[in-house]
């Protein structure tokens, strides 16, 4: 039920970002609200959770965004195998490692799309595009997922094994 | 170890799909379309309720907190000026909005069967991509590809429509493109958005007729916008580049972060 509930707030958040902030001039530093929920679901609960969180964030991003269809669905699921792979390799100990891995899943994700465009359409179009807001959108989301993090662990849904 | 192999296998499952989603298998995208349609219209209502105090706030940060200083020197002008001045702070929003209903109720009512009159209620949550949310959808009417214009000039147009929300892809996309001619002039081109404020204006020739103040319109020859509607200014011509064409930067007349109404064109 908590985790429903993260979920829930998480959506509410993507909603908000789209609607309620959208008099604030954020267009450089518009964070990706998803991408702490999936780094959370995939190290700390568990990879079935990490999946949910990633196709529901994809989904409701694709239906806020004018992105070609599955674009940003495929990013997500994408960035949640890196994570799969990575989660015996790398171990979050604190929230500031969090938000570093939250900063670095963000350029991921945007290799990723490019990689997604390059190869199965072949634009190099949106490169420059994608490039100019990756930095800083990696960073703003890094800072906001210090906060999540405290968020995630005040509903103490973490597994203890994973500690 | 089972239940972690299951979710790797049902992760690729959503990679394979998302891919061919993504690359326009026609099988994949009507499923997907229905059920986005369908999500889409629940999430356009909480949209709508969440934009209602935004409107308050921005009416709190124009009136209020960008005017903290001017708020202090009336406090101190106060008894001299009483109620009067506070009446004055709300003439000028007031004025200007009146100004801009004005402008769309002109050209609504040039054309009162053509245009549909719509607020935005949400922006693209992706920086790379560049769309807005507008509070009419099919049941006013609204279908695809149908352009979508202010007083200034042209927005963009309708790609995604539900029942009572449409998404607007705005010119500044990178996937938008628009036929366009400099007004009183024979050049002709494709204005690309870039992602960024600047769009480009593409194929223009380096022997064209074009210069810095040249004003963009819609030529008609795309199937979207008719033709004659205001796109943008030629803010720099560079021909020296390498190549056949001349690198043509253009300025929209409408700035899309402050956008609150705006016209869609129905089409016949």
């Amino acid at each position: 039920m908590r985790k429903l509930a993260c979920l829930a707030f998480g959506l509410f958040l993507l909603m908000s970002e789209s609607s309620l902030f959208s008099f604030l001039p954020i267009e450089l530093t518009k964070p990706d609200i998803g991408v702490p929920f999936i780094i959370y679901g995939t190290f700390f609960l568990s990879p079935a959770e990490g999946l949910v969180a990633a196709v529901v964030f994809g989904f409701f991003q694709e239906i806020l965004s004018s992105g070609p269809h599955g674009a940003l669905l495929f990013t997500n699921v994408g960035l949640l195998l890196s994570c799969l792979f990575l989660k015996s390799r790398l171990f979050i100990e604190s929230r500031y490692t969090f938000s570093l891995v939250c900063a670095a899943s963000v350029l991921v994700e945007s290799l990723i799309f490019l990689a997604l465009s390059l190869l199965s359409k072949g634009e190099t179009r949106n490169f420059h595009n994608v490039m100019v807001f990756s930095i800083p959108v990696a960073i703003v989301t890094g800072f906001i997922s210090l906060f999540m993090f405290k968020f995630f662990e005040h509903f103490k849904i973490r597994y203890l094994g994973r500690v | 170890m089972v239940k972690g192999t299951f979710v790797i296998i049902t992760a690729i499952f959503f990679l394979a799909i998302s891919f061919f989603l993504f690359t326009d298998i026609t099988v994949f995208q009507a499923g997907y379309g229905k059920t986005k349609f369908y999500l889409a219209g629940g999430v356009g209502i909480v949209l709508k309720v969440l934009k209602t105090p935004v409107r308050s706030l921005d009416y709190f940060f124009e009136n209020y907190v960008n005017l903290i200083d001017v708020k202090r020197r009336n406090e101190e002008l106060k008894k001299r000026v009483g109620e009067m001045e506070l009446e004055n702070q709300k003439i000028p929003e007031l004025e200007k909005e009146n100004q801009r209903l004005r402008g769309l109720l002109q050209l609504v009512e040039q054309q009162p069967n053509q245009l549909i009159a719509a607020r935005i209620v949400g922006e693209d949550v992706m920086n790379w991509f560049k769309c807005i949310l507008i509070d009419k959808g099919r049941y006013a009417g609204i279908k695809e590809r149908m352009p979508v214009i202010t007083p200034s000039g042209i927005v963009g147009q309708a790609v995604e429509v539900d029942s009572w929300h449409t998404k607007v892809m705005v010119i500044n996309d990178t996937n938008s493109a628009v036929d366009v001619y400099v007004a009183g002039k024979n050049t002709r081109g494709i204005v690309e958005g870039t992602g960024q404020t600047v769009l480009k204006l593409k194929y223009v020739l380096k022997n064209d007729d074009i210069e810095v103040g040249d004003k963009l319109v819609t030529s008609g020859k795309d199937a979207i916008f008719p033709k004659g509607l205001a796109v943008g200014i030629v803010i720099n011509v560079d021909k020296y580049k390498a190549g056949l064409f001349a690198d043509v930067d253009v300025m929209p007349f409408n700035n899309f972060k402050k956008l609150d109404e705006v016209l869609v064109v129905k089409k016949s």
